[in-house]
């Protein structure tokens, strides 16, 4: 394979952004990937490298690339204009934050921070457009400050509806993905075509079909697919073309229905509140290594929040449908039902035996829906552990033996 | 008027009378108050609680609850004051009947109201209200959001019995109008040198009627007698600092919870904001969003639309630019809260454009506008000072060169 690292310890040039992972422009090392722990390996090297080298690849290539920031936006609507839609997940824990927090203030989250380092450190330069969707205050703000930061880029805040029962939500989500496309079409230098993206949409429902598959593996056969190398095989989807991550998902799932492996005395732990920052990688690991097997989540919601969008007819207002009709229970939409109600049917739902609060510092959102998902837990008598990270975390002690002490309590209660 | 107003809600829940919970931005008052709500604001009760000094206790109870301490004070302190059992030290705030969620500019709305809907049993409409992305509102946006209030018609009609009278919401309108241009005429006073008003600090008292009681005749009557009043100090020179130094224009929610301590930081420098951001949460109105009676359901709906936090940056830059140009500012004051995201995050990024892109002195302040907790008065005011007396000394260098503009 031939990946070469080429970032250099010597330039730290403050404001140059740093190379990282190189490939050709048509990801063909990637694409020749077959194993799964091969898969996973270098997914989780594309996430630690905030340098985003496929984006980089594919410009080099002469392609054009769209960054999104979480949680929910239809990537869709830029493949179908030939673009490479990328999920901005941070800057993990590697990068230094020296700029961001001048212009953002002391109490916001990480992501927004690392993002718009990310943005000031010019490793953002490869993408021509960003969206950020209305799932909090903090991402709509971010979109202003971008276009002032990259003022030659396009700039878009997509407002994602909160009323599910007005008959005028859905011409008015068709209208908003209009809003986007049009910028979208001078980024891609492409006009909209609604057959290209009956295409996108068919080749986005084959990849979660396949994610949806592998999810259930690991719901029902924890063992066979921990959580650590699902979530890698997901975020891969943040960086690559849909139809470079299916086939890789594809022989994934085949390998991991073969495997034989031991089941542990492990608890089923259902994770909830990290839809949009995310845990470092050794925070997740601590989880499974502490005595957990991860049988539901919401670290990737991107392609779990419309899981099947209709084919025929009109492809814009069938994705806004299929936005509007999701019964999907987050925080950063309105809930569909009272939310002790829906954390006690998704504990149902994945047969876990416990639900492992996991949210990122200052996530108002998560932090507020952690209390009414208490108490419907409280009422049903299902154990819970609510745990606070950041993407700088760098000791896990306190929180390994709060899982540990939490496993404990389940498996001898 | 503040009193009268508690003692209302009383009364409203002693005589069964429903109740209506809403949020200030964007609010749909008229329309409630058609089908006979009594109308409660917890974000404003909150900030009466944080005034007297009563906002600790309940923000702990909702700690204790499990809220945590990166939760938004005014959901803390209004969900904290309902598990104590609803009494204030200014009167007791009825359970709803309804929740109206005007989702304008805040996310937190939503998660605020699902949260009262849950815990007190409550039905709840959200009012899906579309970020203001460009100057002028869009037609997608208007449909949508009239589609929906003609939705919320419906739900008052049923939850009442009564039918919807759209004559009687046009003359509430034309009320909520008349009071409208009155508190424009009171805010654009500021423009006067030296200014008769206080933009922030005083104008802040007097948002109330124009939040709370707009489209009655007492807010009408409220804002002509402030007017008067304002044009008796014009006439008689009496302003609201003795010697106006500086002409500020401040942005951001104020510290309730040490309101005149922060507003002596000011004042001891003869400082005076002669135009502010916070008073336009409501509502744009000195922008032209003005409810109109001959377009109802349009224009409550553009008036949603601009709720000062539902404006994106670019939208807010330009609004401070003007004010800053129209009210001959010499410098801003950006006061940043740890509770909101919606006002603060991008606030540093506004301090960098007003120094290095309109060549504007810019002090950004940091602490919360409900919990004590986090107003560090020693380092605020020494912040303030410093900033104050580099003002001063430009200004005394600028005098003694001549040619030289002052800041």
């Amino acid at each position: 394979m031939a990946l070469v690292q080429i970032r250099s310890p010597g330039n730290e040039d403050a404001l140059a952004a740093p190379s990282g992972l190189a490939f050709s422009p048509d990801l063909r090392e990637i694409r020749a990937l077959r194993g799964l722990d091969e898969t996973v390996r270098m997914a989780r090297e594309l996430i630690q490298d905030n340098t985003f080298p496929t984006a980089r690849a594919w410009v080099k290539g002469g392609g054009h690339a769209a960054a999104f920031f979480p949680v929910y936006t239809p990537q869709e609507l830029a493949h179908a204009l030939g673009l490479l839609p990328v999920t901005l997940h941070g800057g993990g824990e590697e990068l230094e934050i020296t700029h961001a927090d001048a212009a953002l203030g002391s109490f916001l989250c990480s992501i927004s921070k690392s993002t718009l380092e990310l943005a000031i450190t010019g490793r953002l330069d490869p993408f021509g457009a960003f969206v950020f969707p209305y799932i909090c205050d903090v991402s709509r703000n971010l979109e202003g400050i971008f276009s002032r930061l990259r003022p030659n880029a396009v700039t878009h805040m997509l407002h994602l509806p909160q009323n599910f029962t007005s008959s005028a939500a859905v011409p008015f989500l068709v209208a908003e993905y209009r809003r986007l496309l049009e910028k979208l079409e001078r980024v891609a230098k492409e006009k909209y075509d609604p057959s290209a993206l009956t295409d996108s949409l068919q080749v986005y429902q084959q990849n979660r079909d396949l994610l949806r598959q592998l999810t259930e593996l690991r719901r029902k056969e924890p063992w066979k697919l921990p959580s650590t190398e699902l979530y890698f095989l997901e975020r891969l989807g943040d960086l690559v073309p849909a139809e470079v991550q299916t086939p890789l998902l594809r022989h994934a799932l085949d390998e991991a229905r073969e495997r034989s492996r031991p089941k542990r005395d492990a608890v089923r732990v259902l994770v909830v509140g990290p839809f949009c920052e995310q845990p470092t990688p050794d925070l997740l690991a601590l989880i499974e290594e502490a005595g957990c097997y991860v049988v539901g989540d919401e670290f990737n919601m991107l392609r779990r929040w419309t899981p099947k969008v209709e084919l025929s007819g009109d492809p814009l207002e069938n994705l806004a449908r299929a936005y509007i009709e999701s019964k999907v229970d987050i925080g950063v939409r309105a809930t569909p039902m009272p939310k002790g109600e829906s954390i006690v049917a998704r504990v149902g739902e994945s047969e876990a035996q416990g639900v492992l609060f996991l949210t990122a510092k200052f996530c108002e959102p998560a932090l507020e829906d952690v209390v009414l998902y208490r108490r419907g837990l409280e009422e049903k008598k299902v154990p819970y552990l609510h745990l606070e990270f950041e993407e700088k975390s760098t000791s896990y002690e306190q929180s390994r033996l709060q899982v540990e002490t939490f496993v404990e309590s389940v498996l001898f209660d | 008027m503040v009193d009268r107003y508690y003692a209302e809600l009383d009364q409203a829940e002693k005589e069964k009378r429903p109740v209506a919970y809403m949020l200030v931005g964007g609010n749909l008052t008229e329309i409630v108050r058609s089908f006979g709500y009594e109308v409660v604001f917890p974000e404003i009760v909150a900030l009466n609680c944080a005034i007297k000094h009563k906002s600790l206790d309940y923000i702990l109870q909702a700690e204790a609850q499990g809220y945590g301490l990166d939760v938004c004070g005014y959901v803390k302190n209004d969900l904290g004051l309902q598990a104590l059992g609803g009494n204030t030290p200014f009167g007791h705030i009825p359970k709803p009947d309804l929740l109206v969620c005007s989702f304008s500019g805040c996310y937190v709305y939503i998660k605020w109201w699902e949260a009262l809907a849950e815990t007190l049993n409550a039905p709840l409409f959200n009012f899906d209200v579309p970020y203001q992305r460009t100057e002028k509102p869009l037609k997608e946006d208007i449909e949508y959001m009239v589609a929906q209030l003609w939705d919320f018609i419906h739900l008052l009609e049923k939850r009442t019995g009564r039918s919807f009278d759209m004559a009687e919401l046009k003359r509430v309108l034309e009320r909520s109008r008349r009071a409208e241009e009155l508190w424009v005429k009171y805010l654009e006073a500021g423009k006067h040198r030296p200014s008769p008003i206080e933009a922030y600090f005083e104008a802040v008292f007097y948002m109330f009627p124009i939040n709370v009681l707009r489209g009655t005749d007492q807010a009408v009557r409220f804002y002509e007698t402030v007017n008067a009043e304002v044009e008796t100090r014009v006439k008689e020179g009496t302003y609201p600092v003795p010697e106006e130094k500086v002409r500020l224009v401040v942005e951001g929610v104020p510290p309730y919870t040490n309101y005149r301590t922060f507003w002596d930081f000011f004042r001891k420098w003869g400082a005076v904001s002669v135009a502010a951001t916070y008073p336009k949460v409501g509502g744009l109105f000195d922008m032209g969003f003005y409810h109109d009676p001959s377009r109802p359901l349009e224009s409550i709906a553009e008036y949603s639309l601009g709720a000062y936090v539902n404006q994106n940056w670019p939208l807010r830059r330009q609004l401070i630019r003007q004010y800053i140009k129209d009210y001959q500012a010499d410098a801003v004051v950006i006061h940043g809260i740890k509770s909101c995201r919606s006002f603060t995050a991008g606030q540093g990024d506004l301090r960098d454009w007003l120094i290095h892109e309109t060549g504007t002195p810019t002090l950004y302040l940091e602490s919360d506008h409900e919990d004590p907790r986090y107003f560090a008065p020693a380092q605020i005011k020494n912040r303030m000072d410093a900033f104050f007396e580099s003002l001063d000394q430009r200004r005394s260098s600028a005098a003694a060169t001549p040619g030289r503009s002052t800041p």
